[in-house]
């Protein structure tokens, strides 16, 4: 992954500003709003996947993108505008063309999005966030993520030593081998836990992210533009409709407001990451 | 705690479909999914479970997550669902829940965590907790178990999974659509079945008795 | 201040009639460094597991073990946690989390520490153990003795009153188990902390500790410094003690290899004779000019390897860590293809893995070794070979490392090989075992079987190995019958040697230096 600023942020950051964005995606549909995300999150992918997340969108989501814009004018035959008709005689209407280019948009922008989630909140962060609500399934993932390397290790160990008995071993007794193994050697692990206290009452959970005011800061800053989108929302300044006909707000001050707000929201990890980048530039042609 | 979620989750259905507008069916389902999970958690962790239980939760979980990575490579041919029918069949519905949705966590922190991630957590771990409360502390027979894990992957997990995938991304679904998402979905269902099966009679009975080793060595699991 | 006062401790087994420690009577003061020696199966994980109460073993137990004047059993738990640090063997098994800050501040985390405390106890032990570099790594990244070192640092954390370490070295390479020795020696040192370890290899713990206890059949049978351990307890003796009482010496005996060669200049030894090569044997399994990378931007891992193992003898493939020797057993095994170079082999060829549990399948021995063939009358001739007729009923899992060892190689064995290689064969097993399993092997290869091993354990080849090979670098440096391959060595030798260098030519073996001091014969 390249350098990226909005990781080095507390995991609590991250987890608002994805779960905000996502949410949004999945529930702001108009045109406007769709490409804002959209923009936003392809943009911060390529930042910090580069040419690698170019590739993947093209093979990966191509299709799945094709596949929900066709369902649409396919199965939903509201709208006005009649294209053509189907051979089993219903209508194709223009406006659900649209619409499904709108979900397909929504689609690609929400696998977007996690493409980020998963370069940034990586699993010590996952590990941490779930800590806090869940300490013991917590553990658990913490531990698995420890024995998944382990096992597979472990899983080629095996059958390296049954291939030098001179035979080939089914995957399938291999994996029970491995079940074996694992399940024997975790008692230990968990003598190992209890030597260390693990059961005792008011356990607390320590982490290497630390909260500072910029992590507050930026909360600060999630919150005031969702607060604006939210009121822009309510307030019915944020209006599309695409059945039977496609109307909306496009220009009103309120609605400026709330795309103001959301490309502000969306684009806060791109920022960091030019304001970083910027300065890293600066500072080499300085020295 | 326990039976609150057969309480709320009916009214949240109720109140959804008569008070939300668009997009009501996902803000319905996700409501239902954070509803039908945080009990068995809270549960759980109110338990303080003992480091026995975790490293062994963990180390089957674990174990589901290296099967599919370290030998199975195609797609849908993955050893978790049989893993995870086996765990709730040997230590019970609950634990068989978490673990199943432990797996998930764990499994697409390899391959990429989607909007798919509290749905697939949701079905494996129904998967795990059925399996518990139908075959948890009975004698157990390889093929009840086969039928059961073909049934689980065709009936539960694609079920759940093929449904969510219009939920999430078609904000006005049709029947039709789902009935197109069940048909496209099929044949990958179909293969996932198959490998359960298979999985399911070529390890489950060798698995069962290695937990079952460990708790009469240890005690309780 | 006494850390452990043990009063008349006798602990039986479930289902067992013999007990496993027989009336134990036993004093530590703050401050010791104790080695706790004896065979395998002779009580010594039982006696540590009772120094601490959560991983006390079950059993009926009669006696009394005070921990700084209290009771174990009446010590508050949390006390018990943080006051009695503990290690198991098993390295791996010991390390939970993934990563290593997580790891460190587990115990505190128990413990219930705010997070500026644990913060500050963590980086001061990072600091103290020298892990700052990977203090954020992924654990399954590092290195053995990393991940010793982690674990220590996981107990240190929490100051530990004593350190209590079950064969702490038994998966280390020398170069990581010396390192761990100073590292202890350190804590021990610089921290007070009280230390009790168990340990097969007596030659970096002796001098290190300042009380030696010998555990026999569950009893004590010695407790006082190493310098005073009598010579009924030969085997587990350091090499300079073994020479020393090996011909009845009076007087101080020396414990570390200094200390030896000053009181070798005071005595008379006769010259050995070289030994001759012994006569050209039939090659089995040649490999010429073995190039061989795991990945193709990677560097090479063996460059030009080249070597002859012999027919009915043992041939011992020696080096540190990462100089290509188990890469090299790989390759003849035909797990991996060579990038260039040309193996033969005569005769079916078969490995015995590092670990012997990557063979077992089956819910007993018996099982297991069925699963190999149907010819019983094979399996039985096997079964005696391997030592294994009182064991056969038994899960391979409840078994001790050394008889998992002798199960897995009955298993190799009945494949009929011609040719069998053997990784690390010597780690984790005492003295006993290896000279088991060295009896096994010898009386393998007097069937004609070629034998090649690769392994770290200097004194198990230098005793039993026929000819013997020093990687370094991806490639065998020298090659050469045992004698004369350790004769030559400087460094990379027995300490037999190193405490003769310059005194006496040709000393391999304690028995080689006991032969030319012994009297009379000059």
């Amino acid at each position: 992954m390249h350098r990226d600023a909005f990781s080095t942020y507390h995991p609590l950051v991250n987890l608002a500003f994805f779960v905000s964005v996502i949410g949004f995606a999945m529930f702001l549909l108009h045109p406007v709003a769709l490409g804002i995300s959209f923009v936003c999150a392809a943009g911060y992918v390529l930042c910090i996947k580069g040419k690698k997340a170019l590739r993947f969108g093209l093979i990966f989501m191509l299709p799945m993108l094709l596949f929900t814009a066709a369902m649409n004018p396919l199965f939903n035959h509201q709208g006005v505008t009649i294209v053509a008709f189907l051979p089993n005689g219903n209508p194709v209407t223009r406006e659900a063309i649209i619409y499904g280019i709108a979900a397909a948009i929504m689609l690609i922008t929400v696998i977007t999005w996690f493409a980020c989630v998963n370069a940034i909140l990586t699993g010590d962060k996952m590990v941490y966030l779930f800590g806090r609500v869940a300490p013991a399934l917590s553990l658990i993932l913490s531990m698995s993520l420890r024995f998944v390397p382990r096992f597979i290790a472990q899983a080629k160990i095996i059958s390296n030593a049954q291939k030098a008995l001179g035979r080939k071993t089914s995957p399938f007794k291999i994996l029970s081998m491995l079940v074996s193994w694992a399940l024997e050697n975790a008692i230990e692990t968990a003598d190992s836990m209890k030597a260390r206290g693990y059961g005792l009452p008011n356990r607390t959970a320590f982490s290497i992210f630390t909260f500072t005011q910029r992590d507050a800061l930026a909360l600060l800053f999630f919150a005031l533009n969702i607060a604006v989108i939210l009121a822009g929302v309510a307030a019915g300044a944020y209006r599309f409709r695409y059945f039977p006909d496609i109307q909306g707000e496009w220009t009103g001050a309120g609605t400026l407001a709330v795309f103001t707000a959301y490309f502000l929201l969306c684009a806060f990890p791109l920022f960091l990451h030019v304001k970083e980048a910027l300065y890293w530039k600066r500072t080499a042609s300085v020295i | 705690m326990k039976y609150f979620p057969l309480i709320t989750i009916p009214l949240t259905i109720f109140a959804g479909i008569h008070l939300l507008g668009d997009r009501r069916f996902l803000i319905i389902a996700g409501l239902v999914l954070i509803q039908a999970m945080l009990p068995i958690i809270v549960l759980f962790e109110g338990r303080k479970p003992p480091a026995r239980v975790l490293v062994t939760m963990a180390t089957l979980c674990a174990i589901a997550v290296a099967g599919r990575i370290a030998f199975f490579m195609l797609p849908q041919f993955k050893p978790m669902l049989a893993l995870v029918i086996i765990s709730g069949t040997a230590l019970g519905k609950e634990k068989g829940f978490l673990i199943g949705a432990a797996t998930i966590i764990v499994s697409n922190m390899f391959f990429g965590q989607g909007p798919w991630t509290p749905w697939q957590m949701f079905a494996l771990g129904s998967i795990g907790y059925v399996a518990g409360v139908i075959f948890y502390e009975k004698k157990i027979r390889r093929i009840p178990l086969a039928i059961y894990g073909a049934l689980a992957a065709i009936i539960i997990y694609g079920g759940i999974m093929n449904p969510a995938s219009v939920l999430m991304f078609q904000p006005q679904p049709t029947a039709e659509m789902f009935i197109l998402a069940y048909a496209t979905g099929f044949p990958f269902d179909a293969v996932h079945a198959v490998a359960t099966v298979v999985f399911l009679l070529l390890t489950a009975r060798p698995m069962l008795e290695k937990i079952e080793r460990m708790k009469v060595k240890y005690g309780d699991v | 201040m006494e850390t452990y006062r043990i009063s008349n401790l006798t602990f039986t087994y479930p289902n067992r009639a013999a007990p496993a420690l027989d009336n134990i009577n036993l004093t530590l003061a703050q401050g010791d460094f104790c080695v706790l020696c004896g065979h395998s199966g002779g009580g010594k994980t039982t006696l540590l597991r009772h120094l601490k109460p959560a991983i006390m073993p079950h059993g009926t137990r009669e006696g009394e073990i005070l921990f700084n004047g209290t009771p174990v059993n009446d010590l508050a738990p949390r006390d018990a946690a943080a006051k009695i640090g503990y290690v198991s063997q098993n390295i791996e098994n010991q390390i939970v989390t993934d990563k290593v800050w997580h790891e460190l501040a587990f115990g505190l985390e128990s413990l219930g520490l705010p997070t500026p405390q644990i913060r500050l106890r963590t980086a001061e032990t990072a600091c103290f153990l020298g892990m700052q570099a990977w203090f954020e790594r992924d654990t399954h990244t590092l290195s053995g003795g990393q991940k010793q070192r982690l674990i220590l640092g996981s107990i240190l954390t929490m100051h530990p009153d004593v350190l209590i370490l079950d064969e702490p070295t038994s998966q280390l390479d020398p170069i990581a188990a010396e390192e761990l020795f100073t590292l202890l020696a350190k804590i021990n040192r610089e921290l007070g902390v009280t230390v009790i370890l168990t340990e097969h290899r007596p030659e970096e713990a002796f001098p290190l500790a300042n009380k030696i206890i010998v555990l026999d059949n569950g009893c004590i049978i010695y407790e006082d410094t190493p310098r005073n351990a009598p010579r009924n307890i030969l085997g587990i003796l350091p090499t300079p003690m073994r020479i020393f009482h090996g011909i009845g010496a009076s007087g101080t005996c020396p414990v570390t290899i200094k200390e030896g060669r000053k009181w070798l200049k005071t005595q008379t030894l006769k010259p050995i004779p070289p030994v001759q090569e012994p006569p050209p044997v039939a090659p089995a399994l040649i490999l010429r000019d073995i190039y061989f990378k795991y990945e193709k931007n990677a560097p090479d891992v063996l460059t030009g390897v080249s070597f002859t193992a012999n027919k009915g003898e043992i041939t011992a493939l020696l080096g540190g860590n990462g100089t290509g020797k188990s890469t090299t057993l790989a390759i003849a095994m035909g797990l991996y293809k060579p990038r260039r170079g040309k193996i033969t082999a005569h005769g079916k060829i078969t490995m015995l893995p590092q670990n012997p549990t990557t063979l077992f399948i089956g819910k007993t021995v018996q099982e297991d070794l069925h699963e190999m063939t149907q010819n019983l009358d094979e399996l039985e001739h096997i079964v005696r070979q391997c030592r294994l007729q009182h064991l056969l009923d038994i899960h391979p899992y409840d078994l001790s490392g050394g008889e998992q060892q002798r199960t897995a190689l009955a298993k190799v064995l009945l494949t009929r090989p011609q040719i069998l290689l053997l990784d690390e064969p010597t780690q984790g097993l005492d003295t006993a075992y290896k000279q088991n399993f060295a009896e096994i092997l010898r009386s393998l290869a007097n069937t004609g079987v070629a034998i090649v091993l690769v392994s770290h354990d200097i004194e198990f080849c230098a005793e039993y190995a026929d000819r013997c090979a020093l990687f370094f670098n991806g490639s065998i440096i020298t090659q050469s019958t045992t004698r004369a391959f350790f004769a030559n060595n400087h460094f990379y030798t027995t300490g037999a040697n190193r405490m003769t260098r310059g005194l006496v030519e040709n000393a391999v073996t304690a028995t080689d230096v006991i032969n030319a001091l012994q009297k009379g014969s000059l």
